[in-house]
């Protein structure tokens, strides 16, 4: 499987903050970098000797950017450091800003249900944009903190922020949320995905550990959350930890897998608590994962993550690199019924 | 009879680890426990090459992931070896082996073994990337004592006396570069604006012109809000004083140039200790070696050459990079990492802020919010963002 492996063509120049594979079609990637640009992709199989890979489109910004997301297939959103909110059209590769946040925008979801984007900040709000709006900005919420990630299932959102807090919200009603939680990892949050089946959603901190939680708020259901450690390594009796850079779930089998910035991925079966697979190691940290939504690849993006600051951007590395990793069974549960 | 007295010289020893045991059981039992051992299991198996197996089959490791064989020495911690108690060590070793053993005993050379010694394996292989950093930090943290017996005197430890760091390490001052003068409020000197200042669009329709911007509270500039509990360098301004701008550029240029001179003559010594001086004039910059000043405009103040002791083991972000950092916007929700009960090795450890935060507050990617874009119309691709270098 290993040699099937291979990276896309004209990666960013810098660090890559996300990497979102299209809601319908499973060659088309989107990617965000530090470099300040937001390029989507035509995965094909290079490595097979197939349809080449090749850069689609590309939209500059002003400042690094931090997330994107789909809303068809024409069509995108991306945000990041300049704090605007852009519209991005695939086909004429323009972009337009639709609104903005009063700091940087770290996450970015589509909701179809509501037609709409929601876009969170450093700046403590959730923000609802339509793009064909003559305002597109349809509504903002307060957060008590800073927001680190959100992810979308069926309809209920889950936004992670800074102090590690959790809030779930239905995205039919945003005024309040559902439910108010602390995560139930003791370190920051650095990673969180929602389960595909929409019965809950696993969330990662930088001290190498994921938690996997359920929404259902009653004892037997949270009787069952759990967390385990990962991204670890012991050389000569110190434990050395990395954080949890993302999480994905497989669309079909409901797997997830794990990046860390010890340059591992790994598969793990969250129902019978094992890890399924572990991926050989790349060479640099890996900051974003994303599955194809048909499950058939996994896109990895490695670079480095700012874990040292300033100093560990100074050393020499490998450039970021975009690798796409073709999946097999190993994301299946061993018990899957066809 | 000689070679019975060999056999009692030479007691049964573990090729991983080069320690001696009574006898081959003993040793069979310590490299159980100690070399083939998963470390994902408590399983102990009898080979390296079982234990390959055994990762790989049982852990779903890939075999070019396989960890290294736990506590052996460099070179010799890898599955190619199979070694099971004293069989299976590469001659070359054995022979080196017995060859340091004659040393250490006082024997003469041969007397345990005939075969010439050969150098240990060890020995032969290229340097790996951290022994060379190592052997490149010692070499720097020589020169820069060097350096700083030349040029920094007494006081200016004393100044500077929080740190361990030599003084080299804050060398560089967070004077806005030559040519350009900022508006001493706004503007932080560390930061120069990466954009022309294009303004707010006045009556910008929904978005209030940022008013809980956390990154421009009214007291220190948010370039250098220093991370609480962390006193500025002696290079860096303290928060909260105002620059005067008649203190601003004209000196700014010169301690580029100057610094490496042996003796400094220009620089008085420091005032003592807790009273830091807002530094821009070139009068009090501490020493900077030529190479460094020379990276410093385009990376401005954050440019302060690694440390010697910081580039082998990075230091948490905050305490690294003094200088720019992000406030948190609700210090009620102010976080602490709880301490580990093993000795651990966190590789992200700022509890209050993402690594995304600090990197966007470092000076490469920092976006001044004032120069916020109009939001408005279609902005055609291919418009460049403008580089730091540009302005310097």
């Amino acid at each position: 499987m290993a040699d099937s492996q291979f990276a896309l063509p004209s990666p960013p120049f810098d660090s890559i903050s996300k990497v979102q594979y299209s809601p319908t079609n499973p060659t088309q990637l989107l990617v965000s970098s530090w470099d300040t640009n937001v390029k989507l992709y035509d995965v094909g199989d290079d490595a097979s000797g197939g349809r080449r890979s090749e850069q689609k489109c590309k939209f500059d910004h002003r400042a690094a950017v931090l997330t994107c997301c789909f809303s068809d297939a024409e069509h995108g959103f991306s945000g990041g450091l300049d704090t605007a909110v852009r519209y991005l059209d695939f086909s004429s590769e323009k972009s337009i800003v639709i609104g903005a946040h009063s700091d940087a925008i770290s996450s970015m979801v589509y909701a179809q249900e509501l037609n709409a984007l929601i876009s969170a900040s450093w700046d403590r709000t959730l923000r609802l944009f339509d793009p064909r709006a003559a305002t597109p900005q349809q509504a903002s919420h307060e957060t008590p903190d800073r927001i680190y990630h959100t992810d979308l299932v069926k309809n209920t959102l889950v936004v992670s922020m800074a102090s590690r807090l959790f809030h779930i919200y239905d995205i039919r009603n945003m005024q309040e949320p559902m439910q108010r939680r602390e995560s139930s990892l003791k370190y920051m949050t650095r990673s969180l995905a929602c389960m595909v089946n929409g019965e809950g959603y696993a969330a990662a901190s930088v001290e190498g550990r994921i938690g996997v939680e359920y929404f259902d708020p009653s004892p037997e259901a949270q009787e069952k959350k759990y967390a385990f450690k990962c991204h670890r390594q012991t050389i000569d009796g110190v434990d050395h930890v990395w954080p949890v850079n993302a999480l994905a779930f497989h669309p079909t089998y409901n797997t997830f897998a794990s990046a860390g910035s010890d340059g591992t991925v790994s598969v793990w079966d969250h129902k019978i608590k094992k890890r399924l697979r572990q991926y050989p190691k790349f060479n640099n940290p890996v900051s974003s994962i994303a599955f194809n939504c048909d499950g058939t690849k996994l896109a990895i993006a490695t670079c480095y993550t700012w874990d040292e600051g300033e100093q560990g951007a100074r050393g020499e590395r490998e450039r970021p690199q975009i690798w796409i990793k073709p999946v097999g069974p190993e994301v299946k549960p061993k018990d899957w019924q066809e | 009879m000689a070679k019975k007295k060999n056999k009692q010289i030479i007691r049964p020893w573990c090729w991983y680890c080069e320690r001696e045991f009574e006898d081959e059981k003993v040793l069979m039992q310590h490299q159980k426990a100690k070399h083939f051992k998963c470390n994902m299991c408590p399983r102990r198996l009898n080979t390296a090459g079982g234990l390959a197996v055994h990762i790989q089959q049982v852990h779903k490791l890939e075999p070019e992931n396989l960890p290294r064989i736990e506590n052996a020495l460099p070179g010799r911690d890898g599955y190619e070896v199979e070694i099971f108690g004293m069989e299976g060590i590469p001659a070359p070793d054995v022979a080196d082996y017995k060859r340091r053993k004659e040393i250490e005993l006082g024997l003469a050379a041969g007397s345990i073994s005939q075969p010439p010694a050969k150098r240990p394996k060890t020995e032969n292989r290229p340097m790996s990337e951290d022994e060379l950093k190592a052997a490149l930090d010692a070499h720097k943290a020589l020169m820069g004592a060097a350096n700083e017996n030349s040029t920094s005197s007494a006081p200016d430890q004393a100044a500077g006396g929080v740190y361990n760091a030599p003084p080299q390490a804050y060398a560089v001052p967070p004077t806005p570069s030559p040519g350009m003068s900022l508006p001493p409020p706004a503007g932080p000197p560390g930061a120069p604006p990466f954009f022309p200042p294009l303004g707010l669009v006045p009556g910008q329709p929904p978005f209030p012109p940022f008013p809980g911007m956390p990154g421009f509270p009214p007291g220190p500039p948010p370039g250098f809000a220093v991370p609480p509990g962390f006193p500025p360098p002696p290079g860096m301004m303290p928060p909260g004083s105002v620059p005067h701008p008649g203190l601003l550029p004209p000196g700014a240029p010169t301690p580029l140039g100057m610094p490496g001179l042996p003796g400094a003559p220009a620089r008085p010594p420091l005032p003592p200790p807790p009273t830091f001086v807002p530094q821009q004039g070139s009068s009090v910059s501490p020493p900077i070696p030529p190479i460094i000043s020379g990276s410093s405009p385009s990376n401005g103040p954050l440019a302060t050459p690694p440390p010697p002791s910081l580039s082998v083991t990075p230091a948490p972000p905050s305490t690294a990079e003094p200088s720019s950092h992000p406030t948190l916007p609700d210090p009620s929700l102010h976080q602490t990492n709880p301490p580990f009960k093993k000795p651990t090795e966190l590789k992200y450890q700022d509890a209050n802020f993402s690594p995304e935060e600090l990197r966007a507050y470092s000076h490469k990617y920092y976006y001044r919010p004032s120069e916020q874009v109009a939001v408005s119309n279609e902005e055609s691709r291919g418009k460049k963002r403008a580089r730091a270098e540009d302005f310097l």
